[in-house]
């Protein structure tokens, strides 16, 4: 074939098909190649009022399809985080001096405002790979890694999947398994639980690096009910064992008329806390069990997802979460889709604002806000659009808000007058960019 | 044809998908009876047994010998209808019966569309010649069976005869008709590369199912009729997609033939094409 | 107690329906055509449940329920 005449050879061939067809002429050709590589990126900014906790984060996920539907995913993730967050003091009318937790400095906080610890900047990195493979006919095998590290913490975790389909593949059956094992290693080490915040330069109630290990189970049915409508049943089971303290959070230990901080009495020459405080001590072991159920329906291009899940476990804590979605699509390449989450807790079982300074302690104590009783609503919209191209990007906002309630038998003398529960209002705003390759 | 036909549709009605499916099959088997060298009493048939008479076609005829014959030209003669009677030295069933340099001589001479007289609507072939239009008829059938169901339907339609194929338009709702690209090898259902074709016409040429395999060396069913010898270090498949499925197919003939040159050839024709090596 | 035995009885209504009735429920190869498209998965957005499922296990006491994958981290 002489290479000087290939280039009027689809030129020719056209007319010459024409004059075959008896048409003058044809439409052009549209025809894509499927992307062997699909990626979702995501830029997030998460940010709470009153200057506590900001965060900003890059996140991607590659997936790659393989002929006979087995796929490879990998994400990555790069989180920076910065803010001051509450530390569980207790607040009153006079300021309070708290030792920084690397033992180096001291902090003062000034009264009547719920103490934050400020000392707050990290940067996360997390990474996670996984396999999807066919086993028979019809069933599935998945098997993953993750990793995440921040300054003090290390996460290693793997997690394995199988899944079976029956009923003309309108039935799924799946049990998973994940198992992970942390490291923490906390600014000054980790303090002995329930002993005392000591001066600057004392750190000799610190342990050295603590570890966690959990492991996860899920059980799960998804059913096909009919064209339209898909349900899925979830039973999770967790157990959690190690140090489960959080090891920057206090308990306060306060006077059991007044309610209010017990001064402590100084070291000569050597800064200190102004009060007295206890690092928190939980459990070092933790038992949950969740059921998850979730409906997606589809009316005629517009898609609603429903889901409810309760949680409860042996810290005495219950849960429940519910979560609406509802897809709207318009002029076929854009959708709007409101968002609606209501979630309410009970507190852990040694959630207390503060501990009677005459009282023998008890075995565990926090007053970490995220273990105490409260409401949370989320309130968003996200809007989507797909470009010629095939790609498609996405951005939504969403508000969340929660606001707690200590049950009046936690509240000790002049507690009760005061806002001692930080409630808490959050943005969240995320970009989305997904393509091919 | 050869091979298994089919319709996809995307319609609401029926009764309007029988009607169509009806419109293809119809105008696929009037085609095959017509220009099939199987068949004892068409017009290739006379034409093939003509022994050097002339023989008059009608339009539709005529409008495929012209084709052929422009690809005859665009081709510097490696397209030729009269090559067919290469195969009776030539058997492709996975065996290593490989002919000798005589017999394939012997049949050359019989070989050449320059040997033959077309003056529309008149064709001569010299004594012992035979014309074989496997080569064009099918794409031919699927580009006229898609036109005939796009006049009576603006549903989007997929024609699809043994992997050459055109689509009128993307079924609702979604990107085009999801298409496989056979994988060479083993498991042939598992497809190699997947496609999405809105409209225009896909089409492949190959050795996936025709061959003969002696002293490992692998000689694919595309033959040059210019040596009568299966064209050298051509792609296993090739598939490539273009406005109809007849300027498809005769793309990706045109590439096979071309050996070693493939790649390039259809880069130049700057159409999306997908060579199996 | 009340609740392990609630549990247990959500955890056999499970099997049951996974094991029983559900043939008579669901549509034929051909009728998926609505469920093949991307918004009807029941993780439609991965990366998006993702980074909700991270805020709200910093924020909240509980976490998971629709499965798992990726890491822990040290905010609870």
């Amino acid at each position: 074939m002489k290479r000087k005449n290939s280039k009027s050879v689809a030129a020719t061939l056209t007319t010459a098909t024409c004059a075959l067809l008896g048409t003058t002429t044809t439409t052009p050709v549209n025809a894509q190649e499927e992307h062997a590589w699909e990626f979702d990126t995501a830029l997030l900014y998460y940010g709470e009022g009153d200057s506590r906790v900001q965060d900003a984060s890059v996140n991607l996920l590659a997936v790659r399809n393989f002929v006979d539907d087995r796929v490879l995913s990998l994400t990555l993730g790069v989180d920076s985080l910065t803010g001051a967050t509450p530390i569980g003091a207790v607040p009153f009318d006079g300021p309070q001096t708290f030792t920084s937790p690397s033992g180096l400095r001291v902090k003062t906080r000034p009264a009547n405002e719920i103490p934050l610890d400020d000392s707050f900047l990290d940067t996360r990195v997390a990474f996670s790979a996984g396999w999807q493979q066919p086993w028979g006919r019809l069933s599935s095998f998945n098997a993953g890694v993750s990793a995440s590290k921040e300054y003090d913490y290390l996460h290693l975790g793997a997690n394995f999947k199988l899944a079976h389909d029956f009923n003309k593949r309108n039935t799924t059956v799946s049990l998973g398994l994940a198992f992970s094992s942390d490291e923490l290693d906390p600014v000054g080490g980790a303090p002995q639980a329930l002993t005392s915040m000591l001066d600057v330069g004392d750190l000799s109630n610190r342990l050295g690096s603590q570890s966690k290990d959990v492991l996860d189970v899920v059980l799960g049915v998804s059913q096909i009910i009919n064209r339209n409508l898909v349900v899925q049943l979830n039973y999770s089971y967790s157990s959690a064992d190690g140090y489960l303290n959080d090891p920057y959070k206090i308990v306060s230990l306060v006077d059991p008329v007044s309610g209010d901080p017990v001064p402590r009495v100084p070291t000569p020459g050597v800064d200190g806390p102004s009060h007295e405080y206890l690092f928190e001590g939980r459990p070092d072991q933790r038992t949950k069990h969740s059921i998850y159920g979730q409906a997606k329906y589809y009316m005629n291009g517009k898609v609603l997802d429903a889901s409810y899940r309760y949680m409860t476990d042996d810290w005495d804590v219950d849960s429940h979460t519910v979560d609406l979605r509802y897809r709207w699509p318009f002029s076929g390449q854009s959708y709007i889709e409101p968002h609606v989450r209501y979630y309410t807790q009970t507190h852990a079982d040694f959630y207390r604002t503060s501990l009677d300074s005459s009282a023998p302690l008890p075995a565990y104590a926090s007053a970490d806000y995220r273990l105490g009783e409260f409401d949370a609503i989320t309130v968003g919209v996200k809007y989507g659009r797909q470009l010629q191209s095939g790609n498609e990007w996405s951005a939504r906002v969403e508000f969340y808000t929660s606001s707690g309630s200590v049950p009046a038998d936690l509240l000790i003398g002049n507690q009760a007058g005061r806002e001692i529960y930080p409630d808490l209002n959050a943005i969240i705003a995320q970009f989305s960019y997904s393509f091919g390759w | 044809m050869g091979s298994p036909c089919e319709l996809l549709v995307d319609s609401k009605s029926d009764i309007e998908a029988a009607a169509l499916a009806d419109t293809v099959s119809t105008e696929a088997w009037r085609i095959e009876d017509k220009f099939s060298r199987y068949l004892p009493d068409n017009v290739v048939s006379r034409i093939n047994n003509s022994g050097g008479e002339v023989v008059t076609v009608d339009d539709e005829t005529a409008n495929l010998l012209d084709f052929a014959a422009t690809l005859f030209e665009m081709s510097n003669g490696r397209f030729d209808i009269t090559s067919g009677v290469l195969r009776e030295v030539w058997t492709f069933d996975g065996s290593d019966r490989v002919p000798s340099k005589s017999q394939v001589e012997q049949t050359l001479k019989r070989v050449g569309w320059d040997k033959a007289s077309w003056c529309r609507p008149d064709l001569q072939l010299a004594p012992g010649m035979q014309i074989d239009l496997g080569g064009i008829a099918k794409e031919y059938a699927v580009d006229r069976a898609a036109m005939l169901a796009a006049a009576g339907s603006g549903d989007a339609c997929l024609v699809n005869f043994g992997g050459d194929l055109v689509a009128t338009n993307a079924p609702k709702g979604s990107e085009g008709w999801q298409v496989g690209i056979d994988a060479l090898g083993q498991d042939r259902n598992i497809a190699q590369k997947l496609i999405r074709l809105k409209n225009g016409g896909l089409a492949t040429s190959g050795d996936a199912r025709r061959y003969l395999l002696k002293d490992g060396v692998r000689y694919g069913h595309i033959l040059d009729p210019t040596t009568g010898w299966p064209v050298i270090d051509a792609p296993r498949s090739i598939t490539v997609a273009a406005d109809t499925c007849t300027q498809a197919g005769m793309l990706a003939t045109l590439a096979m033939l071309a050996g070693p040159e493939a790649e390039s050839f259809l880069e130049d024709q700057d159409c999306k094409s997908w060579c199996l090596r | 107690m009340k609740k392990l035995i609630m549990i247990r009885r959500a955890l056999i209504a499970m099997l049951l329906i996974s094991l029983a009735g559900c043939s008579s429920m669901g549509v034929e190869p051909w009728e998926r055509d609505v469920l093949a498209k991307d918004e009807m998965q029941l993780i439609a957005d991965p990366l998006e449940v993702a980074i909700d499922e991270h805020i709200y296990f910093s924020k909240e006491a509980s976490s998971g329920g629709r499965g798992f994958g990726g890491g822990g981290c040290g905010c609870n």
